[in-house]
Parts: C-alpha cells; structure tokens; sequence
C-alpha cells in the first residue's frame, strides 16, 4: 500500500475510534448529582446524622476500597452503657466523636486523638414515665453539630443545647408533655440559626408538629401543627400546592370528622432536608390517628404527607399528600435525598423519597409535583400505583382494613417496605441503596377510645415474612434508569441506616449484628463483621486525626424491629410490639440487648 | 330404682351448685364499691425474719370468677392495655404472660399497679376505671400467665387469635413463688 | 322488678298508640308489607271460615246415618263439586299469595334505588349495635359535617335512608316495625336495610335478636319529622356541644373530664373521647335514658348515674360511687347539652 493510502487508512480508524467515543458518552445517562449548595465538599468530618442538608449520607473518602476493604479491622470501641434500639449516627467533628445513646440519653464526647477515651458525658437526666410514651423503644436518632454546639432531643421532650468542648448544658427548652403521649426521638436540623424539632407519639393520638427554635436562646420562633385549622398549619399566602386535592382553606379540619384532627397525629419524628436555593425545607408527616381508619373518615390533612416550608417562619410553600386517609400506618417521614437530575431533556430540582409503601418519589422540589413513583418493593398488593395526573395513591379496596374482620396477607406491613432507616446516595454510581424489608401482615381493625396519655391504635396486627420467605432486602436503585441495579436479600428485616463512600463501597447492618460492605457497583459482599448486638444505627466515615479513613456504627438491636429482644418481649404472642414479633419471633436466639460503638480502619501506623 | 334416682339428682345438684360460684355477679341492686389496696408490698427481700403480708383475700374471688374474667378482657381491650401490652406479649409495657413480674404478680399488686401507676411509664387508671373494674383486669392479666382456675379463663378471644386459648395456657408460676407465696416464704 | 303494673300499662299504651306496631306502618317499607299481611288475613280468614263451615256441617249431617241410599249419593255429588270448588279455591288463593309475596317482594327492593336521583339523594347511617345500645353515626362526603349521636334516629318524611347494620360485639338485629322488617346486625360483616318514611312521628325499635342479659332494654327512639324540622335538627347536631355556663354545670363538666366518665364517653369540643359507651354531645335532646329504658328527665338521669346496674344490670356502665353534690352537678351540666 503507498504511504498517503496508509495515512488515510489510519486516519480513518483513528475518526471511527472517535465517533465510536463520543456516541457511547452521548449514550451513557448523565448521573444525577446532589446541588453543591446543599451537599458541599467533603472536609473529613460529619456533623450531622445525613451527613449534609441533602441527606446523601455519602462520603467522598476513598482510602478504603474494594481492593483493601477485607483487611478493614476494630479502631476502637465504646461501651455507650445503654442496652436499647441504638438508631443514632455518630458525629464527627474536628478531633471529637460525639454519641447520644436512647434513655436516659447520654451524650458521650470521645477524643479521637486518644484511641477514643472518653472526653465528657452529658446526662439530660429525662423523667423515667417517658419510657411509658415511646412506642417503638427508647430511641433517638442523633445530634447535630453546629457553630460549637451540640443539639440533642431528650425521649421526655426537651431540646438541649450543649458546649461542643465542655459538655455543659447552655441552654433546655421543654417542648412536649409526656401526659399527651407526646415525646420526641428525632435528630434536630439546624437551619439559618433555627433548630427545627419535631414531636413523636403518632400511636398515642398526639396532635403532631414540628417547632423552630432558636438556636441561641432556645426560644420559640414558630411552631407549626400538622392538622387543624389554616392558621395552627401555618398556611397563608405562600401556600401552591400541585395538586387539586391539597387545594382548599381549612383542609386540616375538612377532611376529619368533628374534633378527630385534635387527636389526629401528623407527628414528626423523621428526616428534614434543606435546599439553601430554594431557601426551603422538606419533611413528611406521621400517621394519621388511630390506626383504626373507619374512626376518621375523610382526607386526613394534612397526615402523611410532605410539607416544603420556609425556615424563618414556618409558612407553608407547599405539600404533597402521599397518602390521603391513611389505611395501614404508613408514615411519610423517610429521608428526602435532594438532588438535580435531568428529565424530559431539561434539569430539575427534585427530591428522591424511597417510601413506606414501597414506591420510590421522585418530586419536583419547588413545585410538589411527582415526577415518578415505581415500585422499588416488588411484592406490593395493597396499593395499585400513584396516579400522576391527580397524585392519588390508589388502594386495593379487597386489603382495606374492616372492623371486626381479619385482613390478611397485606404487603408491605405497617413498618412498611421501608422504614426510617435511611438510605445512602453514590454520585459515582448514581446508585441509591435502599435498606428495607419484606414482610407482610395480618389486620384486625377494632373500636378503639382515646384516654390521653394512653395508646390510640385500634388494630391487632400480626407479621410475618413477605413471598420468598426473605425479612430483608438492600435494593440499589438507579436513579436515571428508574430500576433496580442490583438487590441483595437477607434473612432478617434491614433496620439500619446505609453508608455509601468514595471508594466504592456501601455499609450496612444486618438485626443480628453483622455489620457489612459490599461493592457499590455489584452488590458483592466485600467484608464483614459480627458485632456484639444487631445493628440498628447508622453508619458514618470520617478522616481521623492521624489522617486514616474511619468506619463508625453504633451497634444495640432494638427500635420497632428489635423491640422482642431490647423490651425482653414474648414470642407466644405474635401480636406483640405491634405485630412485629410475628415477624422476628426468633430473634432472640440470633442476638442479645447490646449497647456499644464500633470504629473501623484499615491497619495504619 | 328410687335409691338410683335419689343419687343422681344428688349429684345433679352438686354440680350445679358448685357452678353458682363461677357465674356469681355483686350487680343485682346491691353495689359492690371495691377499693384498690391502701398499700402494697412489692416483692422484696423479707430481712430479720419478717414475714411476708398476707394475701388479699379479693385476690381469690375475683380469679374464680368467670364474670369477672371476661368483664376483664373487654376492658383490657377497651382501656388501651393492649396497645402496650399487645395480648400478653409486651411492646411498650413488658409482657404480661410470662414468669416475670416487676412490680409483683399477685392480684392486690397488679391492681395497685394499675391504679397508681409505675416510675417507668405505666400510667395511673386511678380516676379512669372504677376499683372494681380494677380488679377484674387484674385477674384477667393473672389468666395470661395461667395462673386461674381453668374452668373459669375466659375460652374465646373476640379478636385475631393469634395466642392458644386462655383455657389452655400453661401455667407460669410467679418467679420465686413457692406454692403461691411471695419470695423467701418457707412452705 | 318493682315497676310490673306501671309496665302493663305501658304494654297496652303501647299498643294503643302504635309507637312500635307492624300494623301501623310509617313507611313504604312496612306499608307494603302491611298489605301483604292484609291479603294473607282476608284470604286465609276466609279458608279458616270455609273449613269451619264444612266441619260444621259435616258434624251437622253425620247424625244422619241412615239416610237414604239416593240421598247419600245426592250428598256425594254436592260434596264432590264442593272438593272441586275447594281446590280450585286453594289453587287460586295459594297463587295470589305467591304473586302477592313476590311482588311485594320486588316492591320493596326497589322502593328507594341507590340511583342517580338528585332530589331524592337518600341519607346515609352507619348503625352499629352494641351491648346494650346503638351507635349512630350519619355519613357525609364532608368528613367534617358527620354527626355522631347513640340511641337515637332522626329521619325526614320522604327521603329514602340506606342503613349500613353492623356490630363489634354479638348479633343484634336492627326492627323498626312502624317503617320495615328487621335485619340482623352480625359481628364481623355488614348488612344493609332501606326505609322511606311517609309519616311524622316519634317511633320505637326494638332489637330483635337475643344478645344478652340486656336485650330486652335495647331500644331506639325513632322521630320522623318534616323536612325543615329535620334540617334544624341537623344544623344543632353538627354544632360542638355546649360550653357549661352556669357554676354547677362547670363543677359537673371538671368531675366528667377529670374521671372515669371522659374514659367511655365522647363529648365533641371537650377532651372527652371515648367511645366504650354512646356520645353525649347533644344528650340533653334525647327521648330516652339508656337505649329507651327510662325517659330522660332529671330524676331518671340522676337515678342512672348513682345506680347504672341498679336499672340495667349488667350493663358496661359501672357503679361509680359519685358523691352526692357532684351527682346533681352532673346531672346539671349533662341537661345543659342540648
């Protein structure tokens, strides 16, 4: 062949290589990403349980990986002294660790220059009859670091503020009344100097809110209700709502018979989200009260759904009813990932939600409206699918709940497919990986009357593993492809929170206690270890101070899922702990009541 | 033929009469007012030979009696005891059906339970429930651990059946009970 | 019982003003039925009257033994044609009772259809029976115009009403005999039963199926009134109850909500919720004490609250062992919620 014929044969290749090139990037879908401002860069630390304002609990560190994750070994451990349901995330910030434990809600300091030693211990010292009000064990979720102070919530309702260095109380603002069934297990959100704190008690018929305090003072800037009248919900002039069923004045007390909004629920015990774009903050609602749906027909405003509201004043910009007359204790109050994905050729704001009742929102984070709700729970017949054109939640009318009949086999269960237990955004897979569960359940609505201070629930349920036979599930759901990349089915109910990091792994763990990591693209067990209770808790990662990256988890089954082994329950009684001893009967012969934090690293110096 | 007849009435009779006490009722015109326990004692350790209190003699009517019984599990229902003790399993409250009694398992204590509630969350029913609706829960608690007569434990349960018949749950002695006593009691 | 000649009298009052009487109907329901049961009587009074004149004579005719052999024969051909006659008669009137029953029947079912009909929208009432009382709650596609009441039923003249029966304990059944026939109430699943009343009045039901040692006391008081004294009713029931204005009725409305009375009962715009026993938001305008046990005047009201099982035994209503100056401020506060 002549050299110019060369020449252009080579030039040739080297164009197709080229055209092959652009097309397959043009091919791959653009990754959604987290908006900088509300997921900044990471610094090492984690100073709050969602690790930003954008709840990815993902972090960037990336010394370990999946080449080295197996020789992952114990850093050091701590003993919290509290044997219950340890749902909290450790915090890391700067050289300190700071751990709140469920009651008496011990807020422990660890020097993380010393091995872990214990710095300081600050004891709220809440009032022993709260254990009487909390449902679902004596949980709290965690605190929240912010300009040198410690925000933690007492289960007896108090907000305390607390000296990052010195452990001493600076400030305490009593926010609920235990005699009301009123308490509080939620991590607080800081926002523009306001501590947000929402109300737990949606089985005792409290009336549910969410208050904004001050975080200098500790003095009350808002409080807003979630049913009642416009003015108690904080509803004024700035109130859009996507829908047509979420429009109207006064829905709040419309949609109830006369005075059941007063013992209505709508509490807040779960995740806020904050876009400082938007200058909004996002959270779901709890269930209506009782559980008994044919003692409150109606809507049910504004229960079970999201509210977008400003910080500074509370005032509504809109809400989304996810679930209107709730049937099956289905709350709302799950994570709220942010992030900015393309749909429709442009980019959107919008907000993922993995659901109790098994779908997957992805909502437009300015307007409410949903973009898209598939089933990332494969096993759900109590729901037919949310109607995009009006965002009804279509239910299955043979599973309603009926009085004085037993409905049986309705999935997902009352805990739902999922519930609080977050789960954890990659922006290197576009991956959320979703712990949650397969169960399903038996119900028997009853007649039920409210005695303040006293359950208000009105159902007997009883649960029991979903088809397939398997409790658990990790599902890793690809955000752009809407689909499930990978899912991995475990034995036990998932009832921990998950980690995903820049070396490509996501941690996770198991009710018996095994804390795992598995590749974040495959879904491979990488490594693993059995800690000394089931794992409840959720996991952080952090840079230590020698400069290694740390695995922190806290580790003591308990919560809603463990509640057989932390409350010392009796399995001969399937309808225990609401129906989830059904479910876990054997629980206590796979772990024991624990209480102790773990901290991972690779070998170091 | 007469001497046959005479014995089997005798025996009818027997049977029936020794039924009345099962189905016996105080609300024929004649209120009962019943009082919760003045004053308990929980089970503690009986130090320089002490003995322990005597036991409640209400303790025995209300657990013979079948009425009692079953007044007691349709309040049990209705005043929200199921919401923290499910049916004898626990969830908030411990479990009612076991061996383990924190606050004591005899009937005068759980009613003082009851009606003045516990440190550790059990509310006081004191202005709630009349005392003698008090008792009749207590003897329904005592039936979950199987601790009545089994002629008189209530045979149905009206909700999801989800635990053996009352009738048939074996007996689950208080911890440390000898023969019916409180700790340390020497037979 | 103290009370039996005060109780016969009643029994024959009753009877004479038609308050709880199938022969008396108020309604299409029972009407209907009330001419079925009038062709059933005319026709079999009338068989009744053949037969008996047939035994009569046959009795008359059998003393004559001997009669003639040509007489017997004459006796034999009347009586044949008379047995020809007689199952005719049969045939004819067994077929007219059929038909009578089936259309009847068909009749009722489509009395008041569950159709499009605007201006005969029928209400809709949740009954639910309980040991020893009834719970009623009135539907409304606005949750919040719902009214909720016990032991009491308050209809207008020609609107078709839908009656969802139900019960969370044993089976009870729903008669109104003035306006229908009776359906039972079964735990566990729900029956349905139409009325259509016609005419004004005050009306009694009665359960009507065996459901404990209380069945006897269980009845509802049935006011059927024109439109616009309905409406009124209707606008007052959705209305929260009273607040107490005077010193006694606030001492009763503290002893209510702070014992044992705010555990049962619920009273809406007040912290009582309860729903073991009836709702008392509008008690002070019920006919009747006790699911028509006594009527509802001062002394009856109070007689209940000191004694409950003095008058009901066995009812879910304890003693209470209410102090006596606190007796009449309850009795005070629970007149002031009409």
């Amino acid at each position: 062949m002549t050299p110019q014929k060369n020449a252009l044969a080579v030039c040739a290749r080297l164009l197709w290589l080229l055209g092959v090139a652009t097309s397959s990037i043009a091919a791959a879908p653009q990754l959604p990403l987290a908006p900088v401002s509300a997921a900044p860069a990471e610094d090492g630390q984690w100073t709050m349980p969602a690790k930003n304002f954008a709840s990815t609990r993902y972090s960037a560190l990336d010394q370990i990986k999946a080449s080295n994750v197996k020789s992952l070994g114990l850093a050091f451990t701590f003993s919290t002294g509290v044997a219950r349901g340890q749902e909290a995330a450790p915090i890391v910030v700067g050289d300190t660790m700071y751990v709140v434990t469920p009651y008496p809600n011990y807020l422990y300091a660890l020097d993380l220059k010393n091995g872990g030693q214990l710095k300081w211990k600050y004891a709220p010292k809440p009032v022993p009859a709260a254990q009487g009000v909390a449902c679902c064990d004596h949980v709290n979720r965690g605190v929240f670091y912010d300009g040198g102070r410690l925000f933690m919530n007492t289960l007896d309702g108090q907000t305390i503020a607390v000296d990052a260095a010195s452990g001493k109380e600076i400030w305490k603002a009593k926010l609920a009344n235990i005699n009301l069934g009123e308490s509080i297990t939620m991590a607080p959100l800081v926002v523009k100097g306001k501590v947000l704190v929402g109300v737990s008690g949606g089985e005792f018929g409290v009336r549910g809110w969410l208050a904004a305090l001050d975080a200098a003072t500790g003095r009350l800037a808002w409080k807003a209700y979630h049913t009642g009248p416009d003015k108690d919900v904080l509803i004024g002039k700035e109130f859009k709502p996507f829908y047509a069923m979420d429009k109207g004045r006064n829905l709040g007390v419309k949609s109830w018979p006369p005075d059941a909004w007063k013992i209505g629920g709508g509490t807040v015990w779960g995740w806020i989200s904050y876009d400082p774009d938007l200058d909004l903050i996002y959270y779901g609602t709890g269930n209506p009260g009782p559980w008994n749906p044919e003692q409150r027909p109606g809507d049910n405003k504004w229960t079970d759904g999201i509210f977008a509201r400003d910080p500074d004043t509370g005032s509504a910009h809109w809400f989304y009813h996810v679930i209107p007359h709730d049937l099956y204790d289905h709350d709302t109050v799950n994570e709220l990932i942010l992030l900015d994905i393309p749909v429709g050729g442009r980019m959107r704001k919008v907000m993922i939600r993995p659901e109790r009742t098994g779908y997957l929102y992805v909502i437009d984070r300015a307007s409410g409206q949903v973009l898209s709700a598939d089933p990332f729970y494969e096993n759900i017949n109590a729901y037919k699918g949310v109607n995009l054109k009006t965002g009804r939640l279509v239910t299955v009318a043979d599973k309603e709940p009926k009085m004085g009949k037993v409905v049986r086999d309705i999935c997902p269960t009352a805990p739902g497919a999922k519930d609080w237990n977050p789960s954890a955004f990659s922006p290197r897979t576009g991956l959320i990986y979703i712990p949650h569960m397969n169960l399903c359940m038996d119900w028997q609505s009853t007649q039920v009357s409210y005695i303040s201070g006293t359950p208000y629930i009105g159902a007997n349920v009883r649960m029991k593993a979903g088809p397939g036979g398997y409790r658990g599930e990790l599902t890793a759901w690809d955000v752009m492809r809407r689909r499930s990349a990978f899912k991995i089915k475990e034995d036990l109910p998932l009832f921990s929170g998950a980690l995903a990091t820049g070396g490509d792994l996501v941690f996770y763990g198991t009710l018996d206690g095994w804390f795992k990591a598995i590749d974040a693209r495959t879904g491979k067990l990488l490594w693993r270890f059995k800690t000394g209770s089931g794992i409840i808790g959720q996991p952080v990662s952090y840079r230590g101070p020698d400069g290694r990256q740390y695995i922190a988890v806290l580790s003591g089954v308990g919560g809603w899922a463990g509640a057989i082994v932390s409350a010392n329950l009796d399995p001969t009684d399937p309808t225990a702990a609401k129906g989830f001893v059904g479910a876990v009967p054997d629980l206590k012969q796979r772990t024991t009541p624990g209480g102790t934090l773990y901290v991972f690293a690779l070998p170091g110096r | 033929m007469c001497s046959r007849f005479l014995a089997g009435s005798t025996m009818m009779a027997m049977l029936l009469l020794s039924a009345c006490q099962r189905e016996q009722r105080q609300s024929s015109g004649q209120p009962l007012a019943e009082t919760a326990p003045a004053s308990v004692q929980l089970p503690s350790v009986l130090i320089a030979g002490s003995r322990p209190a005597p036991t409640d003699p209400r303790g025995r009517l209300y657990e013979g009696n079948a009425y009692f019984l079953n007044e007691g599990q349709r309040l049990f229902e209705q005043f929200n005891c199921t919401g923290c003790h499910a049916h004898g399993g626990g969830d908030i409250g411990p479990p009612l059906m076991d061996d383990e009694w924190r606050y004591g398992g005899q009937m005068d204590q759980i009613v003082a339970s009851i009606a003045y509630g516990r440190p550790n969350g059990m509310p006081s029913f004191a202005d709630k429930l009349t005392e003698q609706q008090m008792w009749q829960i207590a003897a329904y608690v005592r039936s979950m651990s199987g601790n009545v007569p089994k002629d008189v434990a209530s045979s149905r349960a009206d909700e999801l059946a989800s635990t053996p018949s009352l009738t048939r749950t074996p007996r689950q002695p208080i911890r440390g009970e000898a023969g019916g006593g409180l700790q340390g009691v020497a037979p | 019982m103290r009370r039996p000649p005060l109780l016969v009298a009643a029994l024959l009052l009753g009877g004479c003003s038609g308050e709880q009487s199938a022969l008396d109907p108020a309604g299409v329901h029972s009407g209907a039925v009330l001419h079925l049961f009038g062709l059933f009587f005319w026709i079999c009074l009338l068989a009744f009257a053949l037969v008996i004149a047939f035994l009569a004579v046959a009795m008359l005719q059998a003393r004559r033994v001997d009669a003639a052999q040509s007489e017997r024969t004459e006796h034999d051909a009347i009586a044949s044609r008379l047995l020809r006659g007689w199952i005719v008669f049969i045939i004819v009137g067994l077929l007219i009772l059929t038909l009578g029953s089936y259309f009847t029947d068909r009749n009722l079912a489509l009395a008041a259809p569950d159709t499009g009909q605007s201006n005969r929208v029928p209400i809709r009432i949740k009954l639910t029976g309980q040991q020893w009382w009834w719970q009623v709650e009135y539907e409304d596609p606005n949750a919040s115009q719902q009214i909720r009441t016990a032991n009491e039923l308050h209809l207008p003249v020609g609107v078709p009403v839908h009656i969802r029966l139900e019960s969370i304990d044993v089976i009870h059944s729903f008669w109104v005999p003035n306006l229908a026939g009776k359906q039972d109430m079964i735990p566990g699943r729900h029956n349905d039963i139409e009325l259509l009343p016609t005419r004004a009045g005050h009306y009694r039901s009665q359960c009507a199926e065996f459901c404990g040692l209380q069945h006897a006391h269980m009845a509802l008081d049935v006011v059927i009134e024109p439109m616009a004294d309905w409406l009124k009713w209707r606008a007052q029931s959705i209305q929260p109850a009273k607040a107490p204005a005077g010193a006694e009725e606030k001492a009763g409305y503290a002893y209510f909500m702070e014992h044992q009375c705010s555990a049962c009962h619920s009273i809406t715009g007040t912290p009582a919720f309860g729903t073991v026993g009836p709702d008392l938001t509008h008690f002070a305008s019920r006919p009747s004490i006790g699911a028509g046990t006594m009527p509802n005047t001062r002394g009856h009201l109070e007689a209940w609250i000191a004694n409950p099982q003095g008058v009901k035994e066995g009812n879910h209503m304890p003693y209470l062992a209410v102090p006596p100056d606190k007796l009449h401020a309850l009795g005070a506060y629970l007149r002031s919620l009409s």
